[in-house]
């Protein structure tokens, strides 16, 4: 077998806000013909700087220094011409990118964007077809916006197929979609490898994703390449402690509910550090000496074997196989959970929220036609014990982050009522980057909301620090600007925002979706543990259904402004009673059980 | 796209109208009477009297707007006290020589513009030494360019004229460089032209920044979009993506940026048109002000507002021609 692409000593590094960082530190990687590879990485792995490397269009303002080699049949895109890397691009690479609402150029029609790689309106819409576009000839004339997400990913398909490429790179392709868009764009690039031919390189953060397409899995770690080998493998019998620690901390319809969710312990070491050893020692449970000073070289993981095979399963760790799978098989038990105070006994007292047959109705100006009115939500009746938590599951549009503002007082109520009890609500928004004010300190941004209380400055101080150190922060963060603070982090500051004086109901609108995979465990480890701690009731809005499941007694799903299905959490999930939670639940990307 | 242009001229209407009642409404209260204005110190208070009730100014004031109004759509705009001439015919003599000057003003403006947005945002070699200079011109008041540029090059060089047309303004058309382009006299041609370079430079100093600074964020920030990638991603040429994926995209604020320039130009223009006694509109409000020839004031702003408001209205229309999204 032939191999489409063959990456060598690929090393790059870039310029982020002003500082130069080693991306991607010795890259070797071949892809076959005709397979799917998964590149699976946390943010910040170097997955995505992988892709634009290999399609040599590294952003020139990073002023890129590159090392080794990329070779796509028999051009090099590191150190090629321009206009060979360009012909390579025409003819042998297709890319489809993370969002196809921003990757389309919304003022061309789509079908124009296709000829643009096709040069022919007829093959232009075979391909539309191909792809699964009904009506492909009504579809050429419009533009982006006027399509749905997952037709607008289609589109991106078939510009990537386009020219018969032998290698599709696809960049977190279903990302930005919902989940049930999310299965049905993960079965076209299967679909178009059998039918075209093409090899895929399928770059995800998420495990289960490639599991379900892919035919081999690399898992990345800062900036190199921790474990490659056929799916099964990676999946059944991982050999590297951090793949081992990504499927443990990874959140399935079937955690335990009742324990505290396993996480990665946090990063402790300096980039120096990381850079001299192993970059994950200071993560890695199994670390010993040799790990922070030596670099683990990529070798079989079957011992003793040399040959190459095409099923070669290959890890960077100085540890063996049989200590790390030893470990797999260890302490799978955590600890539980502070007890959730029971909603039940509160019964009858007054519900902490009671939402009586709530609409609200937007109206959007149009430039051209009439004003178009938007029902986002059509009539809910809710009501949330105190203490009890609710989690609301639904896709996008669905009108669950319509539903939380209403409660907080963020959007208005068109006809019906909210009442809130006690302490009224705070709310923890999707990201945690633009809804800290990015000019304020962290301190400033919790003496405002200290401010109603008129304590004194050393009250004051004593308060915020103590609220940090709760919430798993040290004091000094106080001094920082959210800028200088990782993604984590930040969530940590909104939590602290919201619950520095406790509130009687948490609203959290999506906290976690935009965290990698522990540290979101680690967030709604925290989000549980302050809920008891703070006697909150918590709202919980959430596109996933496992962490629905999760963090709810009950679950709520929500589709197009109303309410379908509610019910005590398993009981939702294990016997779903709504046509439309059985297709959500359907679409779940599951890599089973690990044993 | 249809119903946003008629939805767009009608909006256009209604602010005319608007236009025209602020005017009314600022000559009613204004101080100062037009009839004795227009009749001079020592008339007799018959004659007074008599005017005022030939001007219709007894009636009550929703009837004299009627009326304003009525005589503005019959393109009759009063008298002016000043040179005794009907205004609209003082406006079809001095106008042409303004719109030559603006007209050939922003469209330097634009070049100079897109030349700073592009140099900048395409790291060009060279680019800086462009951009520096311009951007220190534009510091300096039109006033200031305007002395300085007449010192260097009329005074020291010897090479631009100062003043005027060069030409009588009373041509076909009015519109001097246009007439002798038309009748094919290659002399009138350079004279006008050189006439019209220093005023009309001087005046699109300014407005080239705003549009050069806003063109170039959108281009920038088009430069690095996604769907800018896409375009990379299907090995287009750098010149294809920038003409088919860039351009179209990153048009929009200076688009609005230069409709705004336009209407600050042509309010900006009474300075520029002063200094190089220029016989344009421009100046003809500056000689009326002074003496409170109202009805000249009102033409002129009215004429000012109506370009003001239908540059407005075409940079709209534009846009939603460029986006479609606009028009949803």
């Amino acid at each position: 077998m032939t191999d489409v692409a063959t990456v060598r000593d690929l090393e790059v590094s870039l310029v982020r806000d002003g500082v130069r960082s080693d991306v991607l530190r010795g890259i070797d990687l071949s892809v076959r013909s005709g397979e799917i590879l998964g590149m699976v990485g946390e943010s910040g792995s170097g997955k995505s700087v992988l892709a634009l490397a290999m399609m040599g269009l590294l952003p020139t303002s990073a002023q890129p220094r590159v090392g080794g080699t990329v070779g796509i049949g028999d051009t090099d895109m590191v150190n090629g011409r321009p206009d060979e890397l360009r012909a390579v691009r025409r003819n042998e690479l297709g890319v489809i990118f993370q969002d196809p609402m921003t990757s389309l150029n919304p003022t061309m029609r789509v079908g124009a964007q296709i000829d643009e790689s096709t040069h022919d309106s007829a093959e232009s819409l075979r391909l539309m077809t191909a792809v699964g576009i009904a009506d492909a000839a009504l579809r050429f004339t419009v533009y982006p916006h006027e399509l749905s997400g997952g037709l607008r990913q289609r589109i991106m398909a078939a510009i990537a197929v386009a020219g018969r490429p032998s290698l599709i790179i696809a960049d977190e392709p279903t990302t930005a979609l919902d989940v049930t868009v999310q299965a049905q764009v993960l079965d076209l690039l299967r679909e178009l490898r059998d039918e075209f031919g093409c090899s895929v390189v399928l770059i995800t953060h998420d495990l289960a994703v490639a599991a379900q397409i892919a035919d081999r899995v690399a898992v990345m770690y800062a900036g190199r390449i921790a474990e490659l080998g056929p799916t099964e493998e990676i999946i059944h019998r991982p050999t590297h402690p951090y793949t081992v620690g990504l499927l443990r901390s990874r959140l399935s319809l079937d955690t335990p509910r009742d324990r505290r969710l396993l996480t990665l312990r946090p990063e402790t070491a300096s980039a120096a550090e990381r850079l001299k050893g192993c970059a994950y020692h200071s993560r890695c449970p199994l670390a010993v000496e040799q790990c922070g000073v030596e670099q683990p070289p990529l070798a079989p993981a079957a011992e003793g074997t040399a040959e190459v095979s095409s099923t070669e399963h290959v890890r960077a760790c100085w540890r063996s196989v049989s200590d790390v799978q030893g470990y797999t098989h260890d302490t799978l038990d955590a600890p539980p959970i502070a007890a959730a105070p029971s909603s039940g006994a509160s019964d009858a007292t007054q519900p902490a929220v009671l939402i009586t047959g709530l609409t609200t109705v937007f109206t959007l100006k149009g430039g051209g036609r009439r004003r178009r009115q938007v029902h986002a939500l059509r009539g809910i009746d809710l009501s949330v014990a105190a203490g009890e938590a609710v989690s609301i599951v639904g896709e996008s549009g669905s009108g669950k982050s319509t539903l939380l503002r209403v409660i907080a007082g963020l959007a208005p109520a068109t006809t019906g009522r909210v009442q809130l009890a006690g302490r009224g609500a705070q709310m923890v928004f999707q990201d945690a980057g633009s809804s800290l004010t990015p000019w304020l300190t962290v301190g400033d941004i919790l003496r405002e909301r200290l401010r109603p209380l008129k304590l004194d400055r050393a009250a004051t101080a004593r308060r915020i620090g103590d609220s940090l150190e709760a919430i798993g922060l040290p004091e000094t963060v106080s001094t920082l600007r959210p800028a200088q603070l990782s993604g984590g982090q930040r969530q940590r500051v909104a939590l602290t925002r919201a619950t520095i004086i406790p509130p009687s109901v948490l609203l959290c609108d999506e906290p976690t979706s935009a965290l990698d995979a522990s540290l979101a465990a680690s967030v709604l480890n925290l989000i549980r543990e302050l809920r008891s701690s703070l006697d909150m009731t918590v709202l919980f809005v959430t596109h996933d259904l496992a962490v629905a499941r999760l963090m709810g007694d009950r679950v709520v799903v929500m589709t197009q402004g109303t309410i379908v299905e509610s019910g005590e959490a398993d009981a939702v999930i294990r016997h779903p009673e709504h046509e439309y939670t059985r297709s959500l639940l359907a679409s779940v990307p599951e890599i089973g059980v690990l044993s | 796209m249809f119903r946003f242009i008629l939805r767009r001229t009608g909006s256009a209407v209604v602010l005319l109208l608007v236009l025209s009642a602020i005017i009314f409404v600022l000559q009613a209260v204004s101080p100062g009477d037009p009839v004795k204005a227009y009749l001079g110190a020592n008339a007799s208070p018959e004659a007074i009297a008599a005017k005022r009730e030939e001007l219709g100014l007894n009636a009550p004031l929703y009837a004299q707007y009627l009326r304003f109004i009525a005589n503005l759509l019959h393109g009759d705009l009063g008298q002016s006290f000043r040179t005794h001439r009907p205004v609209l015919t003082d406006l079809q003599s001095f106008l042409p020589a303004t719109l030559e000057l603006v007209l050939f003003s922003f469209v330097v403006a634009v070049l100079l513009g897109v030349l700073f947005a592009v140099s900048g945002s395409l790291r060009l070699k060279g680019g800086a030494l462009f951009r520096g200079p311009l951007l220190l011109l534009a510091a300096a008041p039109p006033f200031l360019l305007a002395l300085g540029g007449i010192v260097l090059f009329y005074a020291q060089l010897g090479v631009l004229p100062a003043s005027g047309r060069g030409v009588d303004s009373s041509s076909p058309t009015g519109f001097v460089v246009l007439d002798s382009i038309i009748t094919g006299q290659p002399d009138a041609i350079g004279l006008t032209f050189q006439h019209l370079l220093l005023p009309g430079v001087v005046l699109a100093i300014a407005p080239a920044i705003a549009i050069g600074r806003i063109l170039r964020s959108s281009l920038d920030v088009t430069m690095s979009a996604d769907y800018v990638r896409t375009a990379e991603s299907k090995g287009l040429t750098p010149f294809a993506v920038l003409r088919r994926h860039v351009v179209r995209n990153s048009i929009g604020p200076g688009l609005s940026m230069a409709g705004l320039q336009l209407g600050f130009m042509f309010a900006g223009v009474v300075v520029v048109e002063q200094i190089f006694s220029w016989p344009g509109i421009g100046n003809y409000l500056a000689g009326s002000i002074p003496v409170s020839d109202f009805p000249a004031i009102a033409g002129v702003t009215l004429v000012l507002g109506t370009v003001y408001i239908v540059t407005n209205a075409v940079v709209d229309i534009l846009q939603v021609a460029a986006d479609p999204r606009l028009a949803a």
